[in-house]
């Protein structure tokens, strides 16, 4: 037979019984490498007596009376500090990486009150935690308003 | 084509679909093999029936190896409830090929496929060989010839292909059986782990642990690398971990916030967040000769960078009308568009891979649901009911949304396929799970 004539044999075929589509694999596994890192090391605090933390509203970083009025009590230690570090945190409603921005806002509003009354503010670290570190666990209100907070270190 | 297909044909009175599902939803649990793994999966399904499909255990004479390919592929295709299989002990006849495969011997049973195959061993490298066949009873055809070849440690991938090769070939949509996904682990206080699993839940490993908080996975459009930020130097910082061999880069860190790292669809650049001038804002950083370039700037807060897929555009949130919505910039032009005006609350959005519409996490009555939107025209559509839902993720075939979200107990995964009909949870016994990223295709 002609080769043209298998050719179309072999299409007609095709046509009458649907033609398989025809796949080939080589399957091997990849590996993955696992990692581990080491927890952040922060010196000694200094014991101020004084409540370490300030509060917040939802999405939002200015300071109420409260908070100036707590902030206000650190400005004598502030003085005396070696390093200021604030942490600033949010509650777990909105998204996490908006959050980590938002808890730097509030960090970076209770520096700016600082720098106002003096503290110089080259040696304020600002961190912020967004929601990943929350102090009270659950969904409730009160979780909430404890979470969304600038912690305060004197060093 | 199939993508543009369900988008446009999402009716947005989805409540419809929903009471639906909540009538007639089956729950089928699938308890992962692993003894590593931590996950279930959760699967409920609404009326529509799904095509029936017979796995006939494939010849060999090892049944143990015939079985863990057969029942995998399976699963595979009843995980998302996509297909009902055909119990073994209903088999009729067991054919191994076309030679021994007749068409009428399967019509008597109501059923629309059937996979069939044979296994050899290749005795010089002591790799099997897998030939397996797809027919279609309805229409009496052979659809599928597949051949695999596989050591013995790798016939579970090996079954993850073949289930792709069938599934393609059945709906003619990429099969996902091969992606993973990432996400991150709280197993208890100050343990973060950065860790992947099959889309099964098997094969859970740890990529990265720390005593530190773990933040923003995304792949490298390759699969080889991953991007994230860890706080292990005492404040967010992005790290580039190669999969392969664990080694870690880390970005240049300036003071303030480095986060949200994601990839470009070339992986030439990485848009991420930095507050170095002061506040957030969206910079690129080039791969190859570590440049880095500022994209927005603004005294907002602009974060939640995503490329569009042709890497033109980049989505990001910006507070900078008072309340976080979503935006838009070019790359060419530096042009910024607000996308979002629905409500006060619109954030960490991602495109579709086809340009046109976006998933994102959108505020209604102090509850926050995944939320899709047609750029360029007005409205929006919540998919999602539960309160605290973030982190959405598009499957790379277009066809599922993975997200986070939370119960009175603890975090966990959920997903919800696009045409509505399925909706899935993974649970984790141990702690909160968050962050899920699903992986590109991997070979």
């Amino acid at each position: 037979m002609e080769p043209i004539s298998i050719f179309l044999i072999s299409i007609l075929a095709c046509l009458g019984s649907g033609c398989a589509n025809d796949v080939a694999d080589d399957v091997s596994a990849s590996s993955y490498a696992s990692v581990s890192g080491q927890s952040a090391q922060m010196g000694p605090k200094m014991d101020v007596n004084l409540p370490d933390k300030v509060y917040f509203e939802f999405d939002n970083f200015d300071l109420g009376d409260d908070a100036m009025d707590t902030l206000e009590q650190y400005i004598r230690f502030a003085k005396r500090a070696k390093a200021i570090r604030l942490e600033g945190h949010c509650d777990e409603r909105g998204t996490r990486e908006y959050n980590l921005a938002l808890g730097e806002k509030r960090a970076q509003s209770v520096k700016e009150f600082l720098i106002v009354n003096g503290i110089s503010s080259s040696k304020i670290d600002v961190v912020s935690y967004g929601e990943e570190r929350p102090d009270r666990l659950g969904s409730s209100e009160s979780a909430y308003k404890a979470n969304r907070r600038v912690e305060i270190s004197l060093y | 084509m199939i993508l543009r297909k369900i988008l446009e044909n999402l009716t947005y009175n989805f409540l419809q679909i929903d009471m639906r599902l909540k009538i007639f939803s089956i729950s089928i649990f699938l308890f992962s093999l692993s003894i590593f793994s931590n996950i279930t999966i959760e699967i409920s399904r609404g009326t529509e029936e799904p095509p029936r499909i017979a796995v006939v255990p494939f010849l060999y004479d090892d049944q143990s190896i015939s079985y863990l390919l057969t029942n995998q592929i399976s699963d595979n295709l009843s995980l998302f409830g996509e297909f009902e299989i055909i119990a073994n002990s209903d088999l009729i006849a067991f054919p191994s090929s076309p030679e021994d495969f007749f068409y009428n011997d399967w019509r008597t049973l109501d059923i629309d496929y059937v996979v069939a195959g044979f296994i050899s061993l290749e005795e010089e490298t002591s790799k099997f060989i897998v030939n397996y066949f797809l027919f279609d009873i309805r229409q009496g055809r052979n659809l599928l010839n597949g051949t695999a070849r596989s050591s013995e440690d790798s016939l579970v991938l090996s079954s993850h292909k073949m289930s792709n090769r069938i599934y393609k070939q059945i709906t003619g949509v990429d099969g996902i059986f091969t992606t993973k996904l990432m996400y991150i682990l709280n197993p208890e206080k100050d343990k973060y782990q950065l860790n992947i699993c099959d889309i099964n839940g098997d094969n859970e490993i740890t990529l990265f642990d720390s005593p530190e908080p773990i933040m923003s996975p995304d792949w490298s459009p390759d699969g080889k690398k991953i991007s994230y930020v860890s706080f292990e130097n005492g404040n967010s910082e992005i790290f580039i971990q190669d999969l392969s061999s664990g080694k870690r880069n880390s970005l240049r860190r300036y003071p303030g916030i480095n986060s949200a790292p994601v990839w470009s669809p070339n992986g030439n650049y990485l848009a991420f967040v930095s507050s170095r001038s002061g506040n957030p804002d969206v910079y690129l950083y080039d791969l190859k000769t570590e440049k880095i370039s500022r994209i927005t700037a603004h005294y907002g807060i602009d974060t939640e960078p995503s490329f569009s897929a042709n890497g033109r555009k980049l989505l990001f949130t910006s507070n900078r009308s008072g309340t976080p919505q979503l935006y838009e910039v070019s790359l060419i032009t530096r042009k910024i568009s607000r996308i979002t005006f629905d409500g006060n609350y619109n954030a960490r959005g991602r495109y579709f891979p086809d340009g046109k519409n976006i998933v994102f996490v959108h505020r209604s009555e102090e509850k926050f649901h995944i939320s899709i939107k047609r750029l360029g025209k007005s409205g929006l559509k919540m998919l999602t009911e539960t309160a605290l839902d973030e982190s959405p993720s598009v499957s790379p075939n277009n066809n599922f949304i993975i997200y986070a979200t939370k119960d009175a107990e603890n975090g966990y995964l959920a997903g919800i396929s696009l045409d509505g009909l399925a909706k899935f949870k993974i649970p984790s016994k141990i702690g909160a799970i968050r962050e899920p990223v699903w992986s590109p295709f991997l070979n």
